[in-house]
């Protein structure tokens, strides 16, 4: 089914416009010719580190909780918080339970300063994944595969989402554990709402206007009224 | 003196006033100046009928030599215009690497953004590429990995579109009412730019992908070494549920590798030497630094895809590949940081943008939602790129309630803030489109306001 969609790129075009002028002694053809390498995967392999949500991509190695927590303390917990519970703004590694979460967004209330590993992360392999990549934030990639196992292990276990302080996590123990909120997405339903395009009386009465900016917060950043909306 | 006789000039810029060079030029318009905002705004006068009776003194750059050519071989924009900067705001991040900055969407004209402009949006701070080191890998279910130079892909056939890129997060301070008195931290996380590269169709052909493939994603060279899923035909999320039709078979289409922007290399802060450009697509796709090019046949439902750009829902669960940026539009003029200047003729002005295709149609009110005029759209309208609307409006000094409502070739009419509330909540973050309301005082200020009644 590619094939088709590639056929019409600009190499499909020019490859007809090339048999057109086939007379000519250049090959006006556009093709890849001689444009990049082939590469081997063991070539790649230290790049290829990316792991799926169902554990694609883990690779050998294993670390424990206990062995997680000294490495946890001595390079996270002055962002993540010595329980997981945030520190500076950082985000928390153990928020509001997902039941608790739910009630809130049910009542209406916000649900975006509550979020932790535990009520809002996929699966716990991408999580491995996550702390080997990009994290300690100010060094990222320095984590070992064994360092990154046994980190991913403490932060499941602070995030009150193993209970075993004696857990080893390995390949298969991290796409043997369930995430708490792992069944609570569901993928885009949109377009979700429908407006018209009414011209004419389309409001009854006077429009009420119900809320008005703090004068002056623009560009002044330090006024603000309300709490920070985390991407 | 007489305030009814000056017009001219009416906001004199401070740093203007410091100017050693325009000094003695400049001290007497601006007292009368002076006189004239508060004259004109107290009393709510009309300048149509202000008449200059001075005789105008000389310029004094009249009579002097300016600058040589290449003294400033990389131009810069006039010192007058210090004031139209990216700006972010300290209390929505812990520190500024993994952080957002906002365009100054009041002071943009026409529909491209300045590449220096362009918002920011980091997960591991801006980092410095080689060109000539850097290295794109492309492999997975392809019958031919392969690595290319900077210098190998620009021997691929250029493709180039005008194209928005918008974080989902844009508005997202609004969703329980409003917080920022500015256009630019309102609707800033969104920008417009010519970018060139090469299509991704091309690197798939070059590679064979596979028709397995139903998925690939992109990594960047960069700290966070972010990656995000991108579908194909054929795609499934991780509960074996297909992706949308659009989202599956059109998004790829328009898709490139980019290694240049508005007729030049890409800015650091915007991926030198090569990003993923995802067109009409949430910006945080659009791979920063890119690296490395996967194609796989299921998505990596990675942090990006699940802690972050997932849209919380009022029945607690979360919308994932909410991919595509849903029509939007802001009125740029007047703004609350543009205001007016007495009462009469001015132009309505501002932009819309929708990641499903062309903008059809704009609609502006000035009272609050009650009567409707459709805009003019201002050529070039080209597909998921900043549409230009402009309506002639005579203002009477009245108080005003300004909108805009923006219609695409979908037919999707912009909804209002408490349509998407009924159906989402207020803990969604991503994805509020919603129409905008400038209140217009009296005074010709102009601030930021929700009309929930809608
Ligand atoms: C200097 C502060 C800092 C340190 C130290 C740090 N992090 Fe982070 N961490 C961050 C920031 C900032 C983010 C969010 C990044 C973004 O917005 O993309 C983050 C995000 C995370 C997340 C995702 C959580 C979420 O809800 O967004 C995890 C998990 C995490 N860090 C684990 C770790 C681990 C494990 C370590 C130690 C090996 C560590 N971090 C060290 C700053 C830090």
């Amino acid at each position: 089914m590619f094939n088709s969609e590639v056929s019409k790129s600009a190499f499909g075009k020019s490859v007809l416009a090339a048999a057109l002028f086939a007379v000519s002694s250049f090959a006006f053809a556009a093709d890849a010719n001689g444009i990049g390498k082939t590469i081997t995967e063991q070539a790649i392999a230290p790049w290829n580190i990316s792991v799926h949500f169902d554990g694609d991509g883990l690779p050998a190695g294993k670390g424990s909780v206990a062995q997680g927590e000294p490495i946890y303390q001595a390079k996270c917990a002055m962002c993540h918080g010595e329980f997981g519970e945030g520190a500076k703004g950082y985000p928390k590694m153990l928020g509001e339970t997902v039941e608790h979460m739910t009630e809130l967004a049910k009542k209406g209330e916000d649900t975006v300063g509550v979020r932790g590993i535990n009520s809002l992360w996929g699966h716990a392999p991408t999580l491995y994944d996550y702390i080997r990549r990009a994290m300690p934030f100010f060094a990222p990639q320095s984590l070992s595969n064994d360092e990154a196992y046994a980190t991913t292990c403490y932060v499941l276990y602070i995030a009150e989402i193993v209970k075993d302080d004696k857990l080893v996590c390995d390949a298969s123990v991290l796409k043997a554990t369930k995430m708490p909120s792992q069944d609570n997405f569901y993928t885009d339903p949109r377009p979700d709402v429908k407006n018209a395009r009414c011209m004419k009386d389309c409001a009854k009465g006077d429009p009420v206007v119900t809320q008005m900016a703090v004068q002056g917060v623009s560009g002044d950043t330090s006024r603000n009224v309300a709490k920070p909306a985390n991407h | 003196m007489s305030d009814k006789n000056i017009t001219v000039p009416v906001n004199i810029d401070e740093q203007a006033v410091a100017n050693q060079t325009r000094r003695s030029f400049l001290r007497k318009s601006v007292a009368v100046a002076g006189g004239a905002v508060v004259a004109a705004v107290a009393a709510n006068q009309a300048s149509a009928a202000a008449q200059v009776t001075e005789p105008l003194a000389i310029p004094p750059t009249n009579k002097i030599l300016g600058r040589g050519v290449v003294s400033i071989p990389y131009g810069l924009p006039s010192k007058f215009e210090a004031h139209v900067v990216r700006r972010n705001v300290e209390w929505l991040t812990p520190d500024t690497i993994a952080s957002i900055s906002f365009t100054p969407m009041q002071d943009l004209e026409g529909i491209i953004t300045p590449s220096g402009l362009h918002f920011e949006r980091h997960h591991g701070g801006a980092v410095d590429i080689d060109p000539k080191t850097h290295r794109l890998v492309v492999h997975g279910l392809v019958e031919k990995p392969m690595i290319f130079t900077i210098e190998d892909l620009k021997r691929f056939p250029q493709k180039s579109g005008f194209w928005f890129l918008e974080c989902p997060a844009n508005g997202a301070m609004e969703w329980n009412g409003v917080q920022m008195d500015s256009v630019q931290f309102t609707h800033g996380m969104v920008s417009c730019t010519e970018w060139v590269g090469v299509s991704l169709l091309d690197i798939m052909k070059a590679v064979g992908v596979k028709k397995e493939a139903t998925w690939f994603f992109g990594e960047g060279a960069d700290g966070a070494a972010l990656q995000r899923s991108v579908p194909l035909p054929g795609a499934k999320d991780q509960f074996g549920k297909p992706i949308s039709d659009f989202d599956a078979n059109t998004i790829y289409k328009d898709i490139i590798v980019a290694y240049a922007q508005n007729g030049e290399a890409l800015r650091p802060e915007n991926g030198y030497p090569i990003r993923l450009i995802v067109p009409g697509c949430e910006a945080n796709m659009s791979v920063k630094w890119l690296r490395r090019l996967k194609f796989v046949d299921k998505p990596l439902v990675t942090y990006q895809e699940t802690r972050h750009y997932t849209d919380g829902m009022k029945d607690g669960r979360f919308r994932q590949y909410t991919l595509v940026n849903e029509t939007n539009s802001v009125v740029t003029f007047p703004c609350p940081d543009k205001k007016m200047s007495g009462k009469g003729s001015y132009e309505i002005r501002g932009l819309a943008w929708s990641g499903r295709g062309k903008i059809k149609a704009v609609d502006v009110s000035v009272d609050g939602g009650k009567t409707w005029t459709e805009a003019k759209l201002v050529d070039p309208v080209f597909s998921k790129c900043f549409t230009r609307f402009t309506l002639p409006w005579e203002w009477d000094g009245k108080e005003a309630l300004v909108m805009s409502r923006a219609m695409d070739e979908t037919g999707y009419v912009q909804p209002t803030l408490k349509q998407l509330i009924d159906e989402r909540g207020t803990s969604g973050i991503y994805h509020k489109n919603s129409i905008q309301t400038w209140k217009v005082s009296a005074n010709g200020e102009v601030h930021n306001v929700q009309l929930r009644s809608l």
